[in-house]
């Protein structure tokens, strides 16, 4: 039961960083509520024209977990095949790879992988994840992609996981709007320090930070779910394997001993008939 | 007032505070109770917080965001330590 000792860690780390997820987004939600987010410049809007897409597919190192890897794969593999099959053509998709089994498994299928990460997972923390984010958002913003997509595992809970394909740039500030009933709630005549635009380009960053270590710790949670659940399983069908063997083995057994009785029957019941 | 120091790892600090001083964006400033409504970007620095019964705890930030409001101080930081 060693998946559910890392399984619950893996929830705690979840649990942990839905606070600061959820007060962050609430910062950012009074900051649009009260300036709008369109007339607001910043280096993740939208780019004018899609020219050149990143999608990064994140897996996990190890495998043996059902389906979990296989179906981020199979979700990609479908991404590049309708959605964004005209970039597929031009050759302008490319795919960053977390996770070894992720990358072979899109390499067995032909699709070609610009690049990986590995050893994240080895000693998962905010700042190493925050690192490659990083990376993503000026890659981004030095217009080496023009949309960045996620593909990963929601953790729901031990037993499910949600296939999920995230748009991770150019940020969303339009998703905040919508809750407008939230947005009442929390408009308060806030003073600024230093000024909205500062606020802005520090909280945006960070909030996509996040989004990218909770889409990580999201599937990690999940990898170990799968996994239980895939071990589960294997042990159930093994237990039903040697419940069968064993029926067989005595029915077997049974035979053999009857057919050995009747042959001393038998054979007693010539020597008294003659 | 109540005051949380939330990282996207661990919550660091929660409790009744008297006083905290940050360091912001804009200069160094202290929050005590009946703050007006604030939103603010902190920088590498050293928060200071002060309990009702006067201890003293320090923590290094290497920046964040702070949001005061109805006396209840919420800090976002990146990576801190106590000191």
């Amino acid at each position: 039961m060693v998946s559910a000792a890392k399984l619950r860690k893996a929830q705690d780390a979840i649990i942990q960083i839905r606070p600061y997820a959820e007060k962050l987004h609430e910062i950012l939600i009074n900051l649009v509520a009260q300036n709008g987010s369109s007339d607001f410049e910043n280096k993740y809007a939208d780019h004018p024209e899609v020219k050149r897409i990143l999608i990064v597919a994140i897996t996990s190192n190890r495998g043996l977990c059902g389906g979990f890897n296989a179906n981020v794969v199979k979700m990609i593999e479908e991404l590049i095949n309708s959605v964004y099959a005209p970039f597929r053509q031009k050759g302008v998709i490319d795919i960053l790879a977390i996770g070894k089994k992720g990358a072979d498994g899109l390499k067995s299928k032909n699709i070609a992988v610009s690049g990986t990460i590995h050893q994240l997972y080895d000693k998962l923390q905010y700042s190493s994840a925050e690192e490659i984010a990083q990376g993503l958002m000026d890659a981004y913003s030095r217009g080496e992609y023009d949309r960045i997509d996620l593909v990963y595992n929601q953790f729901k809970n031990a037993a499910i996981q949600k296939l999920t394909v995230e748009q991770f740039l150019p940020v969303k500030l339009e998703g905040t709007k919508h809750s407008e009933s939230s947005v009442h709630k929390y408009i308060n005549n806030y003073i600024f320090e230093p000024n909205v635009h500062d606020i802005m380009s520090t909280v945006i960053p960070r909030s996509l930070k996040i989004q990218f270590y909770k889409a990580i710790l999201d599937s990690v949670a999940s990898e170990h779910g799968a996994r239980m659940t895939a071990m589960h399983k294997a042990t159930d069908n093994a237990s039903e394997l040697v419940r069968e063997l064993n029926l067989q083995y005595n029915k077997a057994r049974q035979s053999a001993i009857t057919g050995e009785i009747l042959e001393i029957v038998s054979g007693a019941n010539a020597l008294k008939s003659s | 007032m109540y005051l949380e120091i939330i990282t996207p790892e661990k919550k660091l600090f929660a409790g009744e505070i008297e006083l905290v001083k940050l360091p912001g964006t804009g200069g160094s400033f202290e929050v005590l109770m009946n703050h007006a409504a604030t939103i603010s970007t902190l920088m590498a620095g050293k928060i200071k917080v002060k309990e009702f019964n006067g201890k003293l705890s320090y923590f290094d930030i290497q920046g964040g965001v702070v949001e005061v409001v109805n006396n209840s101080i919420i800090i976002l930081v990146d990576t801190a330590g106590l000191v």
